[in-house]
């Protein structure tokens, strides 16, 4: 076959340009380490994935030293958990699926791009050394609502980040003769132990305790008061851990059981 | 290379095949014209400078407008220059001119069926729709009749195909020694691509989309009607582009006044289309879970591999331009430039179309990297980079061809040269400033397929310029192209009513500098070549199908998939016993209606 001499230069050069840019691409695979998101992940029943232990309340995990994982669920048309809550300086595995149609989890400005199928679990794990807000877009057409499908990732100052949860439950009538109890529970979803400070208002009554909660669990407590020494009448409660608050009213009647046969009059 | 020996036009040595050709062309340029229509609306939508539509009709704008400008307008351009190609070159007409009337209304049914099934989507008063855009992505799901419209459609292309086939095999009884003519050869080896790369879309369709919508089944796997899709997907942009790159080989080369530089390349690039073109539709799936990293990587090697006919063809036309130019007195490194009938808008669109497609290739290069594309996929980028490929390189070569091939189809010379010019200039202008901008807004991260890109939470920030200006562009260069297209159907309505001329130039296309003499017979041995497509297509495919087959099942991730023998033969005995009940019910009516019509 007759080849003119400038055309094999050319095709020479193709094909050196061919392989440079498979060579630049097997580059970042293995020496960045920029992997794609693949099979590893199990498959998934899209139908019940209230019955899935990541999905059935999408979250965010703390599970090693810096490391979390985002459950999120996308569906038409919005995310689940919104905003996804990170600190900086962390290592962080999303786990994404869908529970009707294909999207997409796309964070702005970021090479965290996935498509989502129902069925499948999307997994990438990437890094945040700043805190930064950021928007995420469904970027693949998923109905007639698809424009309005967006979420939030937000990578908060890592002092400034933690994953406690306060609960208090207090009753809201007390007879005179009785206490007033709070039941408080304070989770602590980090893996190491918090330590912090219950600080109480009941009234003009004031309670405080040092605990120390460990990673992963939840410290329970109860705080008690006579009612007869706050008195008859309306007392508003407060129990701050860090910077959470809950608070809360609390009645004292006379006599309870009068008091509740008057309501079923 | 063998040429039309009578010298005339066209349509004075085949007035048949003229008509045909001419209505594919013309069936073609009303998609243009309803394709060009959406398209400006979804402009200036999206950039929120005129709304007039409510957002989740954009989604019908947009189906339509990708729908009949990748599918109508480009293929049924492709029948009818194809058409003109084999017969051209072969020169001899079709063998049954009924059986390439029928192919042509098939597509052309094919076309209406699934048109209605979009536009009804327009209406709330027809329960019917199809908004599911380009890719009918499932769970998505269309009107039946736009599956069925997509299936008629594809068998016609199927015909035309045997037709062409035909055509060939009729020649080779009479000229059994010769080569096949380069034109006939592109014709047939990118049919023979299309008939491979079909089988993808045909059993998404008939085996899981088609009787999904008709209610028979209950579900799909996402994942495989989404492969099955890009089996086709990817091979389709190059049956846009095959006629383009044979318009730059046969006809490109004489209109610059010169010859073709290497018939012997030509036939090489067209069976590397062959080969490769197929076994890389995963890489429009880097970013799916469930497909694994090894099959992205063997997608993305053979894609890289794709670049090089693409690469050969620029050298090719390159240097046949140049020879055209020194021909004309042209002389220098690059004086020659010079020389080069810029003025004519056949080769001014072409040219221009070949120079965009360069700047497209380049950005396709970063859509084939494997972990660069979590930048840009489904980002503005995408179609930014389409809008070069299928949007200029393959419409523009089109247009510009066309005002060489409407004189030949009617006899008739064409209305306006300078009209012509002015829209292929406007043409590249508009498609500079609207895919400029959508590159540069695919690397903000703004989405593409969105009728609102502006979001509540958070804004896109732009590092150069800023988003109004992205908008802007896009915007003004959307508005050049819709002008473009306008003054293109003028001329082609101008031409049509113009009186027919006695002074037009002869039917015949470039002669070639090295010819088929220079090559080896081998690469036209087409069997030879089809084998190997086929095994690459086994190769890259068949792991990746069975993985996702057995991950999902076979209609879908309720159902386990094995052991599929079994399941597929009970829904097929499921089936055939509900017709046979139905047949059975009609049979007994119709006999008891016609017992008491008797009776009576």
């Amino acid at each position: 076959m007759k080849i003119h001499t400038y055309e094999k230069l050319w095709l020479g050069a193709a094909m050196v340009l061919i392989v440079a840019l498979i060579a630049t691409i097997t580059y970042g695979a293995v020496g960045l380490g920029i992997s794609m998101v693949d099979d590893e992940e199990e498959t998934i029943d899209p139908d019940a994935l209230d019955e899935d232990d990541r999905f059935n309340d999408p979250r965010v995990e703390h599970v090693g030293e810096n490391e979390y994982e985002a459950y999120v669920v996308a569906r038409t048309f919005m995310y689940q958990p919104d905003p996804i809550e990170v600190p900086a300086n962390s290592e962080v595995t999303f786990y994404v699926t869908s529970t009707d149609v294909i999207h997409s989890f796309s964070v702005v400005g970021t090479n965290i791009n996935t498509m989502v199928i129902p069925g499948e679990v999307s997994s990438m794990t990437a890094e945040f050394d700043e805190p930064g807000e950021y928007g995420v877009v469904c970027n693949e057409y998923c109905g007639s609502g698809h424009h309005t499908m967006e979420g939030q990732l937000h990578v908060v100052p890592e002092d400034e980040f933690d994953m406690t949860e306060l609960e208090v439950e207090g009753d809201d009538e007390v007879a005179e003769d009785d206490e007033v109890t709070l039941n408080v529970s304070v989770e602590n979803g980090m893996l190491d132990d918090l330590e912090t400070t219950i600080e109480a208002e009941i009234g003009e009554e004031t309670f405080e305790e040092d605990v120390t909660v460990e990673g992963d669990s939840t410290y329970e407590t109860t705080i008690t008061v006579d009612a007869a020494d706050l008195g008859e009448g309306d007392h508003d409660w407060s129990v701050t851990v860090d910077d959470y608050e809950d608070s809360g009213t609390v009645t004292v009647v006379d006599d309870l059981e009068d008091d509740g046969g008057d309501d079923d009059e | 290379m063998t040429m039309s020996e009578s010298g005339g036009t066209y349509i004075d040595n085949f007035p048949a095949e003229a008509r045909v050709v001419r209505s594919a062309l013309y069936s073609s340029f009303l998609a243009l014209a309803l394709g060009g229509l959406f398209g400006i609306i979804q402009t200036l939508h999206r950039t929120d400078i005129y709304r007039f539509i409510e957002s989740d009709m954009y989604y019908t704008v947009l189906t339509a407008h990708g729908v009949f400008l990748v599918v109508t307008f480009t293929i049924f351009f492709l029948v009818g220059v194809f058409t003109w190609a084999v017969t051209t070159s072969l020169d001899r007409g079709v063998e049954d001119i009924r059986f390439t009337w029928l192919w042509y209304g098939l597509m052309t049914i094919g076309t209406v069926m699934a048109a209605a099934a979009i536009l009804a989507g327009f209406t709330d008063s027809i329960d019917m729709s199809a908004d599911v855009l380009f890719t009918f992505y499932a769970p998505l799901q269309a009107h039946w009749l736009f599956y069925l419209g997509l299936v008629v459609f594809v068998v016609g292309t199927w015909l035309a195909g045997a037709d062409w086939f035909r055509s060939w095999w009729a020649w080779k009884q009479e000229n059994p020694d010769e080569r096949i003519p380069l034109p006939t050869f592109m014709v047939l080896t990118t049919m023979l691509m299309w008939y491979i790369a079909t089988i993808g879309i045909a059993v998404s369709i008939l085996v899981f989309l088609l009787p999904w919508s008709l209610g028979i089944i209950d579900s799909v796997n996402p994942t495989l009607t989404r492969t099955l899709f890009w089996f086709w997907g990817h091979p389709v942009v190059y049956f846009w582009l095959l006629p383009a790159y044979m318009m730059w080989y046969v006809m490109l080369p004489k209109i610059s006044g010169g010859k073709l530089f290497s018939d012997p390349l030509a036939r090489v690039v067209f069976i590397l289309f062959l080969l490769l073109s197929t076994p890389v539709g995963i890489h429009h799936q880097y970013l799916d879970p469930g497909i694994a990293e090894g099959f992205k990587f063997i997608a993305m090697t053979n894609t890289m591999f794709l670049l090089l006919p693409s690469l050969l063809t620029a050298f090719t036309v390159v240097a046949s331009m140049e020879h055209g130019a020194r021909q004309r007195g042209g002389t220098g490194y690059f004086g020659w430039l010079k020389a080069l009938p810029w003025r004519d808008p056949v080769f001014a669109g072409m040219a221009l179309a070949g120079l965009m497609f360069a700047a497209g290739g380049f950005s396709g290069m970063i859509n084939a990297g494997m972990n660069i594309n979590y930048l840009v996929h489904n980002t503005l980028w995408v179609p930014g980079h389409f809008h070069l490929t299928v949007g200029t390189a393959s419409a523009l070569t089109f247009m510009a061809a066309t005002y060489w091939l409407l004189p030949q189809l009617t006899g008739k010379a064409l209305w306006n040269r300078s009209v012509a010019l002015v829209q292929v200039v406007l043409w590249f202008l508009g498609m500079t400033f609207m895919s400029n901008s959508m590159h540069r807004a695919g690397l903000l991260g703004i989405p593409r397929r969105t009728a609102e890109p502006q979001y509540q939470g958070f804004e896109f920030e732009a590092g150069v310029g800023s988003v109004a200006e992205l908008d802007f562009q896009l915007a003004l260069g959307g508005a050049l192209l819709a002008i473009s297209i306008v003054l293109f159907l003028a001329n082609v309505v101008g031409t049509a009513f113009n009186g027919r001329s006695d002074d037009l130039p002869a039917n015949e296309f470039a002669e070639t500098l090295s010819g088929p003499e220079d090559s080896p017979q081998v690469l036209d041995n087409l069997k030879l070549w089809t084998a190997i497509a086929v095994v690459l297509v086994i190769l890259a495919y068949s792991f990746p199908l069975m993985s996702i087959v057995d991950r999902g099942g076979l209609y879908g991730p309720d159902i386990s998939p094995f052991p599929v023998s079994i399941e597929t033969l009970s829904l097929l005995a499921f089936t055939l016993e509900q017709y046979t009940t139905a047949a059975i019910a009609t049979t007994g009516e119709f006999v008891q209606t016609t017992l008491t019509g008797v009776i009576r």
